[in-house]
């Protein structure tokens, strides 16, 4: 099918400078853990998006001159010739698919908290980071910003030398340019600070200088937090935001605009929890009122609809995308071969996201499970080798796991029966989407239930039996596949067993009328008391949900935590907002506490650090710490246990049991996947279904292939010229 | 004891399709076929009798009028579970309308003689609703239409039923066997077919007869066996609607103008 002329104007080139967009689609600057070090994922992972469309297509944020490392996180490089060899991988690929390559360069100040290269950050004023802690920055001098205005300079000439098209001053999120632009860091009393032109000076004069080196190659942008969301004292769109654009629209080829900082900068790459597509377009639009250059914003735009209307409102020019293009790479292509149904659709749970956070593992995607897999396993987002024999495959269990594993059996021609007990495909997600703000993750189902419906047309052999009786293990061996997948999930612990003790706690018992599991709070068939007390040892969103939905249906809710509650929505950027709700409905967090034992209507809670300080051997069974004397009791109505969860396994282990009757029934493997094989975030369930439904061949596709890795190989020099031996100074 | 059950290659669309050069059908390439889903329902409680008196045998006989395309329909129900399937064919007839395929249907129920004869209430496609009762009209078995619940004994002289009736009316009453039965939705919960039945029924024969087969003459089949035809097909013209607002007589009064005003009188 053709595109829907409705959507034309997506289609149309932008001229930036000496280059032109093919389309308004563009991939904005952001992290996937490649950097310059793994050029064969950075050069696969953006190229892809090359063939799929996209127009312009970035790095992530890259470091212009050591004194503007952020190790322990993970951001490109361009400091010397190695980094440019290796980002040439990146500009080469994004050619050969006709797209333009960009480089987003980054000097952090004190925010980078140089742990490799131990440099200095120089920044406006000294200043400790608001964001990475222990990290002050050298107050610059005259000369300082002459010096640090040359990096720029320089890395741009080495950018170009890389083929990168677009060359970036990187100002939003708190870098650099904005700290000499916003009075919350810049105190200076010269030249570069007090009023607005002062306090410009800097990124004026950079955006000057880098033109001048590079201007008739390169498109030059900028981005820009137009409002860093801080209110009077700092950037606000319609003062410093404006005047700035204003004044800087003749050194730009293009500007790149969104809101926020870094310290919470989930208010920029807003997680589907708190915020719609488009969310930051109440503070970005004024900028198309002051801009003569194109504009383009981000907002997770998934939806040709809305990104038409961003366009044609005059909000943006181009449509700028991160997530979006991590889920999908195709989207461009999918809407210009109107196939809008098969766009996979980010839920912004900022998993990709969570990954840089913590320090730059290898991004990870819960939609896209080839997202970061490109180079290092071959993986194509929508290309599959064809199936390697005639086995059929059954698939118990239709949540996460068991739809991409079918999925990808499916594209790749195996006949497959994928079946479940549930009337919908999902598993245990159709649940969690039921919690508050958590509807957008319905689009991982979304995207399943579609394609496996077309796939199913298309071989007549597949099917999809849902509202099935729990598949037994005699059913299974009878079934006639000969490949069985085990995806049944997991389940919340019953008895309070937890990654503290590792045992069952004395009492819990979700049987009980007044205690309740997650999955019992959502099928809502036990009364749930007034006073809610949730039992918590897991790092991540169930707690803090649960709490959300009870509190605002009018339950007084109080949640014990022997583990740090919502950890890991650090790193998904949700923390600040959760906590800010769960401050609203008066939620009260009893933290660095856990339970002993459990009686009706009351926990024995005591305070994780009760045991004493000190240490001392005192012979075999006897602890080396002091009795913990803390302990008391915590009266409720309702209690929630939210203490672990346990793969439901025992299908896969009956089928092992009964090995001996597999051949006579014609089974040759079992494998198990998802949460059944471990509990685990969606993204990494996603992900093992995936694996296996592409390895299905291999002699144990239980266990995965090996990739292909990036390290450096001794004795090559990074840089040429450098010596790879050890050599001391003598 | 044996039960026949007429099953129909039932054809969906997508949102884009063409009509036939001749005006009178679907292009083909447009088709989706797949079983109608009626008889999804009306096979299983053919099923479910079977296995439920399983101290008797029970024959489940499935039989279609249609060419070698619906094949995949009575393999669908092989593998489900049908022990035999019939298709009757030869391009005769070609054309047929309810009423013939009704009478074919008739003469194969003759030749097997069943207990029971099960039709869908109607196809998903054509929604004719005529079949399964013109078969019991050729057969002159007592017959009901619309069975929402199902309880036989094989081997039992009776059936006892409940059919649906109109404005939320059912009746329950009992049958002498034979009979035949047109099963409505929702009676039981239709099963999937395992792997190991898609890979049986791949291997079963399917019994092709032609129409001399079962004893008919050619012009019992197809257009000239049939009473009516169909003489062109078109996507009707968009429509207006209208929601009319106020108390029943004010919504009869704005009826009635509309009709006045449609008619001229």
């Amino acid at each position: 099918m053709a595109r829907d002329p409705k959507y034309d104007i997506l289609f149309t080139p932008v001229q930036i400078g000496p280059k032109t967009l093919r389309n308004r689609f563009y991939q904005v600057p952001h992290c996937i853990g490649a950097g310059s070090d793994k050029p064969g994922f950075q050069a696969a992972h953006r190229s892809i998006k090359a063939e799929g469309g996209w127009a312009g297509i970035n790095t992530e944020y890259c470091s212009i001159h050591p004194e503007s490392d952020d190790t322990h996180r993970l951001s490109a490089r361009i400091w010397d010739k190695g980094d440019v060899h290796n980002l040439r991988a990146m500009t080469d690929h994004i050619h050969q698919f006709g797209a333009l390559a960009g480089v987003e360069m980054w000097y952090g100040g004190a925010h980078a908290p140089c742990m490799e290269s131990r440099a200095t950050p120089r920044g406006p004023s000294q200043y400790a980071s608001e964001f990475e802690t222990l990290t002050y920055c050298r107050e610059m001098d005259l000369s300082d910003i002459a010096m640090v205005q040359q990096y720029y300079v320089d890395a741009a000439l080495r950018s170009r030398d890389a083929g990168f098209d677009i060359v970036y001053v990187y100002g939003a999120h708190s870098y650099l340019p904005l700290q000499f632009l916003s009075p919350y860091y810049n105190k200076r009393t010269d030249g570069y600070g007090g009023s607005f032109k002062n306090r410009a000076r800097f990124w004026i004069e950079t955006l000057e200088k880098v033109r001048a080196a590079v201007g008739n190659d390169c498109a030059i942008a900028t981005r820009f937090a137009v409002d860093t969301l801080y209110g009077p004292g700092s950037v606000e769109v319609e003062e410093d935001g404006m005047r700035f654009v204003e004044l800087a629209d003749p050194l730009v080829d293009l500007w790149d605009v969104d809101v926020g900082d870094i310290a919470e900068w989930g208010e920029d790459a807003g997680p589907s929890r708190f915020y719609l597509q488009g969310h930051q377009v109440p503070w970005t639009r004024y900028i198309k009122q002051v801009a003569k250059k194109p504009v383009l914003g981000v907002g997770r735009y998934t939806d040709p609809e809305k990104m038409t209307e961003i366009v044609t409102k005059g909000y943006a020019d181009i449509i700028g995308a991160a997530r979006p293009s991590i889920a999908d790479p195709f989207l461009p292509k999918k809407v210009e071969e109107g196939r809008v149904d098969d766009i996979r659709v980010c839920i912004g749970c900022n998993v990709c996201i969570s990954r840089w956070e913590i320090g730059g593992p290898p991004m990870i995607c819960t939609q896209n499970a080839t997202a970061g897999e490109e180079y290092r396993r071959g993986w194509h987002p929508e290309r599959f080798p064809k199936k390697g024999s005639e086995d059929s495959v059954l698939i118990v269990g239709a949540g996460p796991s068991g739809s991409e594993c079918a999925r990808v059996l499916m594209e790749r021609g195996y006949t497959v029966h994928l079946y479940d007990t549930a009337e919908k495909i999902g598993g245990h997600l159709n649940s969690v989407v039921t919690l508050p703000g958590l509807g957008e993750w319905g689009y991982h189902r979304d995207y399943r239930e579609t394609q496996i419906g077309k796939l199913v047309k298309k071989n007549k052999q597949s099917q999809v039996a849902l509202g099935q009786k729990p598949m037994t293990a005699e059913a299974a061996l009878t079934y006639g596949a000969e490949k069985i997948v085990i995806a049944t999930g997991s389940s919340w612990n019953t008895d309070g067993t937890n990654c503290l003790t590792h045992d069952p706690i004395p009492g819990a018992d979700a049987s009980q009328p007044d205690q309740l599991t997650p999955e019992q709070v959502f099928s809502g068939k036990k009364p749930i008391g007034k006073r809610v007390v949730i039992l918590n040892a897991d790092t991540y969103f169930m707690a803090p949900s649960l709490a959300e939905k009870l509190a605002s249906e009018g339950h007084e809710v109080t949640i014990v935590s022997g583990v740090h509650l919502a950890n890991y929505m650090h790193f998904t950027l949700e923390y600040p907002n959760m906590m800010r709700r769960l401050h609203e409905l008066h939620v009260e967090e009893l933290g660095d506490h856990f339970c002993s034992k459990i009686e009706k209507g009351r926990l024995e809670i005591y305070n994780i650090w009760g045991d004493g300080s000190r240490r001392t051997y005192r012979g075999p069974g006897v602890f080396p710490r002091d009795a913990n004397k803390t302990h008391r009791w915590l009266e409720f109505d309702s209690l929630i246990l939210v203490t672990g969860r346990h793969s439901d396994d025992s299908l896969h282990r009956e089928l092992n049991a009964r090995q001996s009757e597999w051949e006579a029934n014609g089974v040759k493997a079992v494998y198990l996947i998802g949460d059944a094989e471990a509990p685990r975030l969606i993204a990494d369930a996603t992900f093992t279904g995936h694996r296996v439904a592409r390895e299905i061949e291999e002699a144990n596709a239980q266990f995965p292939k090996a990739y292909k890795r990036e390290v450096a190989i001794w004795g090559n020099p990074h840089s040429p010229g450098v010596n790879p031996e050890i050599e001391y100074e003598s | 004891m044996k039960i026949l059950i007429a099953i129909k290659q039932a054809i969906a669309l997508d949102e884009d399709f063409e009509i036939r050069a001749d005006g009178r059908d679907i292009e083909e390439d447009f088709f989706l076929p797949d079983l109608n889903e009626w008889d999804e329902y009306s096979l299983e409680e053919a099923m479910l009798i079977k296995e439920r008196h399983a101290d008797t045998p029970v024959e489940v006989v499935c039989v279609t009028i249609a060419p070698d395309s619906a094949d995949e329909a009575l393999r669908k129900c092989l593998a489900k579970g049908a022990d035999r399937a019939i298709r009757v064919w030869d391009e005769s007839m070609e054309g047929s309308d309810p009423v013939a395929i009704a009478r074919a249907l008739a003469a194969v129920a003759k030749k097997e003689a069943p207990d029971l004869f099960f039709a869908g209430v109607q196809s998903s496609d054509h929604a004719h609703g005529a079949t399964g009762i013109a078969v019991a009209g050729f057969l002159g078995w007592a017959h009901s239409a619309v069975v929402a619940r199902l309880d036989y004994t094989p081997g039992a002289k009776e059936v006892a039923l409940k059919r649906e009736l109109e404005g939320g009316l059912s009746q329950e009453l009992r049958l002498p066997c034979p009979a035949v039965l047109t099963i409505q939705l929702g009676i039981n919960k239709p099963r999937y077919a395992s792997l190991r039945g898609m890979k049986l029924a791949a291997a079963k024969p399917i019994e092709t007869l032609a129409p001399g087969d079962i004893g008919l003459a050619t012009n019992d089949c197809g257009e000239s066996g049939s009473l009516a035809r169909v003489r062109r097909m078109y996507v009707p013209e968009k429509q207006r609607a209208q929601i009319l607002a106020g108390d029943v007589a004010a919504q009869a009064k704005a009826l009635a103008a509309i009709i006045r005003e449609a008619t001229g009188s």
